[in-house]
């Protein structure tokens, strides 16, 4: 079943004069995971911000083409019905907290106070959240208390608590260290194994690599490439693109050990592993 | 963390009951005494404010308020009882001033009054977490949007601080001399600002962005996570003192 369907989706911010997104297209699976690389610039926010709407509605600017969610014409609702099924979280945990609330549990109803959400299904929501979140130890705390991986934690929650059947999640793991990033990864792969959709755009192509179904490679607001991480990081052209393979990858290029199956770099250490053992014997 | 409110998480029985009531008593320790003459029912609605803040536990958190507001109603005091304009009755003189009775009676009932007053909203502010104050406003008819500046103002306040603090030190560390002169300071502080402001510019849309994903914008009707504060306090409390304001005025029309 088709979840998102993108076509020739074209964007220009106000008072700019270059499209952002120059012409998208590309069809998303329901329980698909999807990473969207690219170098700095090259639009992962702006499609990012496209799926949840906030890409035209907050922004305004010349938007041109369609993106359909789970049924909604995104280009024509409104950000607040986008919001019960696209959850979209930021980079910066800090500045998602709503600031209004003075517990965790309270922040997590923010959402759902707003949807109008009868009291008596909120609690269970926000219970069920907290669990898939790890955070529920941290129900009476301030919000602004926590650490970084927490409130980033915290964020995811309080999006996953509206039952969005879709989250996008902009580099959320950048402003966070090893571990809080490492926590927060875990948690998404939670979800996805759960059969929700994640889209993530990200720099650390490690874990793109690894957790990843699809790639969409973006370079100057125009698609280069989707499809599986493999095929996308064995492409001879990414330097182009300002990207870096992940590590395993860069090795077995140089080695010219390639998944004899499928003629492809291994993308993993699993993978490599693989290959490293079957080509010595 | 540093919170931009003065409440008190004391957990006693002033605590649960709800900011309506609380702000219905406010109103009650402002009319009663000014409907009512004399000084004697300004002093028992005072005794019954101080029995309330100390049965919360917040008492001595009065204190400091008190004291400051007394320096200025001291300095009311004085003016007043050398100068008030109806003066005739000289009480007493100290040095060569004289002061009389109306000027301090006149005095005196400011002094009762301001008292009243600050006891009074220091129940509610002392007892009362800000946010559900915030929310029983909302409920009351309350924009909000308006109520959630007020609610976010006091806790993302003292967070920009800290975001200048982290700055400072970050700069300081750097070599800025940010202590010293007031010219050496000046010049520190452009390119202190600088990244606050540009820091708090862009989180500001970021909120924003975070508000709208959160549906904030929607139009729907918006609920509670909390219920309504209910229980019998709750409705007799606000029956009590809606009837004691009637019976003032009422006995004053009555004269
Ligand atoms: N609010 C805005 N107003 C105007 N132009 C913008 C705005 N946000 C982004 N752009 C422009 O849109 C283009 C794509 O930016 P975008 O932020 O989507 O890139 P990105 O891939 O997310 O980059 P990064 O890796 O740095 O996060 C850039 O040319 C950028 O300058
Ligand atoms: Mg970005």
């Amino acid at each position: 079943m088709k979840k998102i369907t993108v076509s020739g989706l074209k964007y220009r911010y106000p008072l700019t004069e270059e499209l952002a997104l120059k012409g998208l297209s590309f069809e998303i699976e329901k329980g698909e995971f999807i990473g969207i690389i690219g170098q700095n610039l090259s639009g992962k926010s702006t499609l990012c911000q496209a799926l949840m709407g906030l890409v035209p509605h907050f922004y305004k600017g010349g938007y041109g083409g369609s993106v359909w969610v789970d049924g909604l014409e995104v280009g024509k609702a409104e950000i607040h019905e986008i919001a019960q099924k696209v959850g979209l979280v930021f980079q910066n945990p800090f500045t998602q907290v709503s600031g209004s609330k003075m517990t965790v549990f309270e922040e997590l109803a923010f959402g759902l106070e707003n949807l109008g959400v009868a009291r008596e299904d909120m609690a269970p929501r926000i219970e069920h959240a907290m669990e898939l979140l790890g955070i529920g130890r941290f129900r009476d705390r301030n919000p602004f208390d926590l650490s970084g991986g927490q409130m980033q934690r915290m964020a995811i929650a309080s999006v996953i608590a509206m039952e969005p059947e879709i989250i996008v999640l902009d580099e959320p793991t950048s402003q966070l260290d090893p571990q809080g990033a490492e926590d927060v990864f875990q948690a998404i792969e939670a979800l996805s194994r759960r059969g929700m959709t994640v889209i993530m755009a990200e720099h650390k192509i490690e874990k793109i690599a690894r957790y990843s179904d699809r790639v969409l490679l973006l370079h100057q607001g125009e698609m280069v490439a989707f499809d599986t991480p493999q095929q996308v990081f064995s492409r001879d052209d990414l330097e182009r693109y300002g990207v870096v393979p992940p590590v395993f990858a860069q090795v077995c290029k140089g080695m010219g050990i390639r998944n004899p199956a499928t003629g492809l770099y291994p993308m993993t250490l699993d993978e490599a592993c693989d290959q490293v053992v079957n080509w010595h014997e | 963390m540093k919170a931009l409110s003065l409440y008190q998480d004391r957990g006693t029985v002033v605590h649960r009951v709800d900011s309506r009531s609380k702000l219905l008593y406010i109103l009650s320790a402002i009319l009663i005494p000014a409907v009512l003459p004399g000084f004697m029912p300004g002093l028992a609605m005072l005794a019954l404010s101080i029995l309330i803040l100390a049965t919360g536990k917040v008492f001595g958190k009065v204190l400091p308020l008190v004291g400051f507001s007394l320096l200025i109603l001291a300095s009311i005091v004085l003016i007043q009882g050398l100068f008030y304009s109806g003066n005739k009755q000289l009480l007493f003189s100290l040095w060569r001033f004289g002061f009389y009775r109306e000027g301090l009676l006149f005095s005196g009932g400011i002094c009762l009054r301001v008292m009243n007053i600050l006891c009074a909203v220091s129940i509610l502010v002392l007892t009362t977490r800000p946010s559900d104050l915030i929310e029983s406003l909302v409920r009351l008819g309350l924009s909000p949007h308006l109520g959630y500046v007020l609610s976010s103002v006091l806790q993302i306040i003292p967070q920009m601080t800290a975001t200048m603090e982290t700055i400072t030190d970050a700069q300081r560390s750097r070599g800025m001399e940010t202590e010293g002169t007031l010219l050496v300071r000046m010049k520190a502080f452009l390119p202190l600002i600088g990244p606050v402001v540009m820091n708090s510019l862009v989180s500001t849309r970021e909120r924003s962005l975070a508000l709208e994903v959160r549906a904030f914008s929607a139009r729907s009707k918006k609920t509670f996570l909390n219920p309504p504060q209910g229980g019998t306090a709750n409705t007799v409390i606000p029956l009590v003192l809606l009837l004691a304001m009637a019976a003032a005025i009422v006995w004053r029309v009555m004269q």
